[in-house]
């Protein structure tokens, strides 16, 4: 409603104050304004539709111009191509006019013997005119072109579909239209269903809002003002006061915006957490397929978590090399040069390290040796070319000595020592020593002396550097108490660091790195750092660290990608990490640290449930199913006679242990699949089979017992070989050994025809001779529920064309709108097929197989197994009538179209 | 059909007919016993606006309309099944401009007749049900879609005689498709509705590519790709029954159920996610007696009036661009007492054909006003 003016009416002439003179206002008077402004916005709506209109009316004009010249085109074109050959339409066209214009008269002759001249038959004939008929045009013969069968256009499905929402008709009016009988039958369900989706919450219309407003504004805020408001547009008033206040409080907000500058452009993305980035990851993924949007699981399913947790991705360390311009490494590397060309003495400093470190390196059997050698090392440059106030020059105290010497598994406690000083350079030096050690073993020498270099850089206050430092030896190394170490007790944890340092563990290696660079200045520097990471990336990084453990490298290639650098991720994972060790406290060892750290990882992600931002689209509800008003059952297919389904529908369990009497799996009397939580000892899991030499081919193989088709991810022997075995295939053991029970899985089916059966309608052909129970296909449709089944099969029913076939306890299928060409197999007594449904990966589906030898080209028949007491003539058990079926029977047309 | 509320009402037309314009009877004829369920004047092409075809039974036929009432018969059609019903007829032409009539009934098997030479030119097999209505776009006249009781759209290229795509699937109608038009400027988009109470609009916008391939396509019809167009980007629930019968008018859609009126809205599509949208209903166009379905109202070739028959035989002609409408007349003759299946304008709206369950055509011509 823009621009409308409020007309003054006859209670507006008060002026809107806002004593309590309004409540005075009678409830005719408030009416009346009510009514005023409800006239008002009919008004402006009837302005607006006929502006739109003529916005439209112009908008068409212009089209149809373009179209009138589109046609005096064509009929031009057609005037300068038409000598080639005789417009007859024209011709015709000319005759007519000629005759009516009265050179008819004499035409008689002339003209039809002129026509016949040129062969085309007669011409025109007049109706209503004084001329008479002379004689009726010959009609032109349309060849008769035979028609297809009659079909619904359906969309082939090469796998089952979970029928969407919007797709069920479920509470739905629907109009049959009897075209034998001329008449609509309605199908609708019972009044109740029907209103359900009713209840949906009106939105309030912008024209609700503005009376609201105007109202108010012009009779104030009253009770009976609401309630009025409220039943003049058919709401609740407490509907009408919460959106008043919204209203206002919007208006508000708008006039803040306006006042204030609020230009701040963020990236949604960025502003989110990772669980809402993910959200659609756990909504849409489906872990049981793995792809997006599985249509056959829905969206939105229970997340699973395996009992049984993945280590850490761990890529053999070759990674010693940067991983690109920002690795930490890198970083280091490059910033080595800048302190040596700002000091002539730096330069000297690296050559003589770089002779310790290779020193060292050589000696590492004699460590006490080297690290005294290096120790030395150290002190001299610093003393010499850095003038450093020293400290606790190459004492074994040095807190930070201690520290790194000790974490770095530097087999030699290293005893030098480092001076803390104001300019932590050299204290880094000492730090690079054992770095280098510890690297050097692996054998990097350079990239370590990078390292040591890049340390030198950092600044803090000494104070600071000690007392960090030593608290973080001393959790470090429990054994060692940083006061007052001695060698002696040094020397045990530099033993035990020496045996740890001889497993490759990768990961252990990154954690020493990590250490390394703890630091106070560092550490500073990541304070601010932190404030830069937004909540969803800090939570992108410990993804990461799940899936690739201690590697700032793989996390910032692999997850941090245009976000953030290697460095700036491994600053990070120290900073975290320090800030975690604070917490556990001095008393604690760095390894329970670590395993905190870790454990609440863990635990934090475990504790992440399904969030709440449920994607509208494509959401699927599970469906409830009250059997009430179910009387009617429709004609399905079946696999057996029997009444009751066997088959229950599978649907993993969260077990995070092995599970007992209560899990859901149990319960539902389905056994655990591999797609369950719980651990693969479970007692309820399906073991699969060993067999090797049947293939799998008989009931002696457990799998095909259970009906079940054999999963390489279970059963021991059965392997799926790729290629043409270049690419290394498990071992072979001859061919004959293959598992022979896998083909709805490969998708190794017969090719199908469709055609014009010889029996009734469409029927389904094979292409090539198949031998006895080979796999033909799959029966493949929509999933529904038994509701939606017997409400659909309704109209089925009635149009005798079903294509429902029983699944499970809780799904039929419906190929109606969507399946695969199997679907038009005609229904016979003594079929050459049978039908059988498979648990395959956890699914149950359709596999028609050969009953017989069926040669090429031969018309596929099976058994529906319709319950004998519903089932229609042509399917009744005794051989009346042979193999008949859906039927459409085309009648003899609409001369009545009604409603 | 929601309910309308306040400040969202539609504008509705009187009954009260204006006289603006006066229609009499100047010809009427019997075309055999079997009910006419088309009547189309040829818009394509300006040489044949006078010339209309019909298609009832198992017979399209084709007229002229002369002055002074007269009507002559050019052609006529038969098919060799005599059970085939033909329910729908369209104009189309060749690229080269030859004048085509596109029809389709019960068999579901596509009749494309070449009027410039009277030879069936193609037949196009492959709905699987009867087709209820056949439209040309008016911009390429060789393409031509289909509305058929298998639940399916079809375009085709007459030419080619390629089933190019297939609206159908996921999204596509329920029930039979009743009727389908072209946008009149913006060639991608069409309208179809039918027995599942609701209108769809399409774009085929991501299949243009195989429009164009459909023309140069020299190999086998049948081994073209024919593509399936399985979500329309709006649909709109603006009936609560069979909606029989929609048209554009310009960005607006006029569409009927059996609600006695037609009515006229905007769709409204949020770009952002396609398939929804809301309905903003602006005006409506009352119709009494009209509640049986399959009956098809036209327009002339401006837009500017709609005629609409009912089931009693009488024609009500509104003015549709005007707000709020004007009733420019009502039709009524005292032997005209079976419903009226569909209606012609021609091209300034001065004729108007009817066409009759009893297999009457009617034509009414305008009266010269003083």
């Amino acid at each position: 409603m823009s621009a409308s003016k409020v007309s003054p009416s006859a209670s507006g002439s008060d002026p809107p104050t806002t004593g309590h003179q309004e409540s005075l206002l009678s409830a005719e008077e408030i009416l009346a304004v009510i009514d005023s402004f409800k006239k008002q916005v009919a008004l402006d709506r009837c302005v607006s539709i006929k502006k739109h209109m003529e916005e439209n009316t112009q908008k068409v004009a212009d089209v149809t111009k373009s179209l009138l010249k589109l046609s005096m085109e064509r009929s031009n074109l057609k005037i300068i191509g038409a000598d080639k050959s005789v417009d007859l339409l024209a011709k015709r066209q000319k005759d007519a006019i000629d005759m009516h214009n009265g050179i008819g008269t004499s035409n008689g002759d002339n003209d039809s013997s002129s026509s016949q001249e040129d062969g085309y038959g007669s011409s025109a004939i007049l109706l209503g005119s004084s001329i008479a008929v002379k004689n009726a045009v010959r009609p032109i013969t349309l060849p008769e072109v035979k028609k297809l069968p009659p079909y619904t256009t359906w969309i082939f499905l090469d796998r089952n579909q979970r029928m969407t929402e919007d797709q069920s008709v479920v509470g739905r009016r629907r109009i049959y239209y009897d075209q034998t009988g001329g008449e609509a039958l309605i199908c609708s369900d019972s009044e109740e269903e029907a209103n359900d989706d009713e209840e949906e919450k009106k939105e309030f219309a912008e024209f609700e809002d503005y009376i609201l407003r105007m109202t108010i504004k012009e009779v104030g805020l009253s009770d009976a003002a609401l309630d009025l408001l409220a039943e003049c547009l058919s709401r609740k008033s407490g509907e009408i006061k919460a959106r008043y206040e919204d209203l206002v409080k919007s208006q508000n907000a708008t006039f803040d915006v306006n006042n204030g500058n609020i230009d701040n452009f963020v990236n949604p993305y960025i502003d989110k957490d990772l669980d809402a980035a993910l959200d659609s990851f756990d909504n849409l993924f489906c872990r049981r397929c793995l792809v997006f949007d599985c249509r056959l699981h829905g969206c939105s399913q229970d997340l699973i978590f395996h009992a049984e947790k993945q280590l850490p991705w761990s890529c053999p360390d070759v990674e010693k090399k940067p991983c690109g311009p920002n690795c930490y490494r890198q970083v280091i590397y490059e910033e080595k040069a800048a302190p040596a060309s700002n000091n002539a003495a730096a330069m000297q400093i690296q050559k003589r390290k770089q002779g310790g470190l290779s020193v060292r390196n050589k000696s590492k059997s004699c460590p006490s040796e080297s690290a005294s050698s290096n120790a030395k090392d150290i002190s001299e440059s610093s003393d010499s070319e850095i003038k450093l106030i020293n400290d606790v020059a190459s004492s074994p105290k040095c807190t930070s000595t201690g520290k790194y010497g000790g974490n770095k598994r530097n087999s030699k406690r290293i005893a030098e020592h480092v001076l803390v000083a104001i300019r932590k350079k050299q204290k880094k030096i000492a730090a690079s020593d054992s770095e280098s050690v510890a690297s050097g073993s692996l054998g990097s020498k350079d990239l370590n002396l990078q390292a040591t270099q890049r340390e030198n850089n950092g600044i803090s206050s000494s104070q600071k550097l000690k007392s960090s430092s030593a608290r973080k030896s001393s959790r470090k190394e429990s054994l060692a108490p940083d006061s007052d170490k001695s060698l002696q007790g040094e020397a045990p944890s530099g033993a035990s660091n020496e045996i740890e340092s001889k497993q490759p563990v990768i990961s252990s290696d990154d954690t020493l790195k990590k250490e390394e660079f703890i630091d106070e200045s560092t550490y500073k520097q990541e304070i601010t750092d932190d404030k830069c990471w937004k909540a969803f990336e800090k939570a992108l990084y410990e993804k990461g660290l799940l899936i690739f453990g201690r590697n700032s490298c793989l996390i910032a290639r692999n997850l941090m990608n245009g976000l953030k650098t290697c460095s700036e991720v491994f600053k990070y994972m120290h900073h975290s990490e320090n800030k975690q060790f604070f917490r556990a406290g001095d008393g604690a060892t760095f390894a329970d640290a670590y395993l905190k750290a870790d454990g609440s990882e863990i635990v934090g992600n475990a504790a992440r449930r399904r969030s709440r931002f449920l994607r509208r689209k494509g959401r699927v509800r599970r469906l409830k199913y009250t059997w009430k008003s179910a009387g009617y059952h429709s004609i399905r297919k079946r696999i057996s006679e029997r009444k009751d389904q066997p088959c229950r529908q599978y649907n993993p369990c969260g077990c995070q242990s092995a599970c007992g009497k209560e899990c859901p799996c149990l319960v539902n009397g389905t056994c655990c699949e591999k797609y369950c939580g719980c651990p693969k000892s479970c007692k309820n899991r399906f073991r699969g089979c060993h067999c090797a030499k049947s293939q799998c081919r008989s009931r002696q193989c457990p799998c095909f017992a259970a009906d079940r088709e054999c999963d390489p991810d279970v059963c021991r022997n059965c392997w799926i070989s790729c290629g043409d075995g270049t690419l290394g295939v498990p071992s072979q053991r001859g061919d004959n050994y293959e598992c022979r029970n896998m083909k709805l899985l490969l998708k190794q089916q017969q090719r199908v025809l469709l055609g014009r059966s010889d029996v009734s309608g469409w029927g389904a052909f094979l292409k090539n001779n198949v031998g006895k129970h080979e796999y033909l296909g799959e029966y493949t449709g929509e999933l529904i529920s038994h509701r939606e089944a017997d409400k659909r099969g309704k109209i089925y029913d009635r149009e005798n064309s079903s294509f429902l076939f029983n699944l499970n306890d809780q799904f039929v299928l419906d190929a109606y709108r969507k399946g695969d060409k199997l679907k038009f197999a005609n229904h016979s007594p003594d079929p050459n097929c049978y039908a059988k449904v498979i648990m395959v990966a956890g699914d149950h589906r359709v596999g028609i197989f050969a009953k017989e030898r069926i040669c090429a080209g031969e018309e596929l028949f099976y058994d529906y197994r319709y319950e004998p007491d519903r089932a229609p003539a042509w399917a009744k058990k005794p051989e009346t009538s042979g193999a008949k079926r859906e039927d459409g029977a085309p009648s003899t047309g609409r001369a009545k179209k009604h409603t | 059909m929601a309910k309308i509320s306040l400040g969202s009402e539609p504008v509705v037309g009187s009954l009260t007919p204006s006289k603006k314009r006066e229609y009499r009877v100047t010809n009427r004829l019997q075309e055999g016993k079997r009910p006419i369920y088309a009547v189309v004047f040829n818009f394509i092409d300006s040489r044949y606006f006078n010339v209309f075809a019909t298609a009832g039974g198992n017979r399209v036929t084709v007229y002229q309309c002369l002055e002074g009432g007269v009507i002559a018969v050019l052609q006529s059609y038969i098919d060799e099944d005599k059970d085939e019903s033909f329910y729908t007829v369209s104009w189309a032409c060749n690229i080269d401009g030859t004048p085509f009539l596109v029809a389709g009934g019960l068999n579901g098997v596509i009749r494309v007749i070449d009027a410039g030479s009277e030879k069936i030119y193609k037949s196009f097999v492959g709905h699987g049900d009867s087709i209820n209505e056949i439209k040309t776009q008016p911009l390429k006249p060789s393409l031509v879609v289909s509305a058929s009781k298998d639940e399916s759209v079809r375009l085709w290229n007459v030419h080619t005689g390629i089933c190019i795509l297939i609206f159908a699937g996921a999204g596509g109608h329920r029930n039979e498709v009743l009727s389908v038009d072209f946008h009149p400027s913006d060639m991608h988009r069409i309208a179809s509705c039918g027995m599942d109470n609701t209108v769809k609009i399409w774009s085929m916008k991501e299949f243009w590519t195989y429009v164009e391939k459909s023309f140069t396509w020299t190999d086998l019809p049948s081994k073209f790709p024919t593509k399936y167009v399985q979500f329309p980007t709006f649909i709109a629930s603006v009936h609560t029954n069979y909606v029989d019968c929609n048209r554009w008018i310009g960005d607006f859609l006029l569409s009927k159920s059996v609600d006695n009126e037609i009515v006229l809205w905007e769709p409204k599509m949020k770009e952002q996610s396609p398939g929804e949208g809301s309905v903003d209903i602006l005006q409506k166009y009352p119709v009494p007696e009209c509640d049986i379905w399959f009956i098809k109202f036209s327009c002339d070739f401006h837009y500017k009036a709609a005629a609409i028959g009912n089931r009693e035989g009488k024609i009500y002609v509104w003015e549709i661009q005007s707000s709020p409408p004007v009733l420019i007349s009502r039709l009524s003759h005292v032997q005209s007492k079976s419903a009226i299946r569909q209606t012609a304008m021609s091209f300034d709206g001065s004729t108007i054909l009817c066409c009759c369950e009893d297999g009457t055509i009617w034509r009414w011509d305008v009266v010269a006003s003083s």
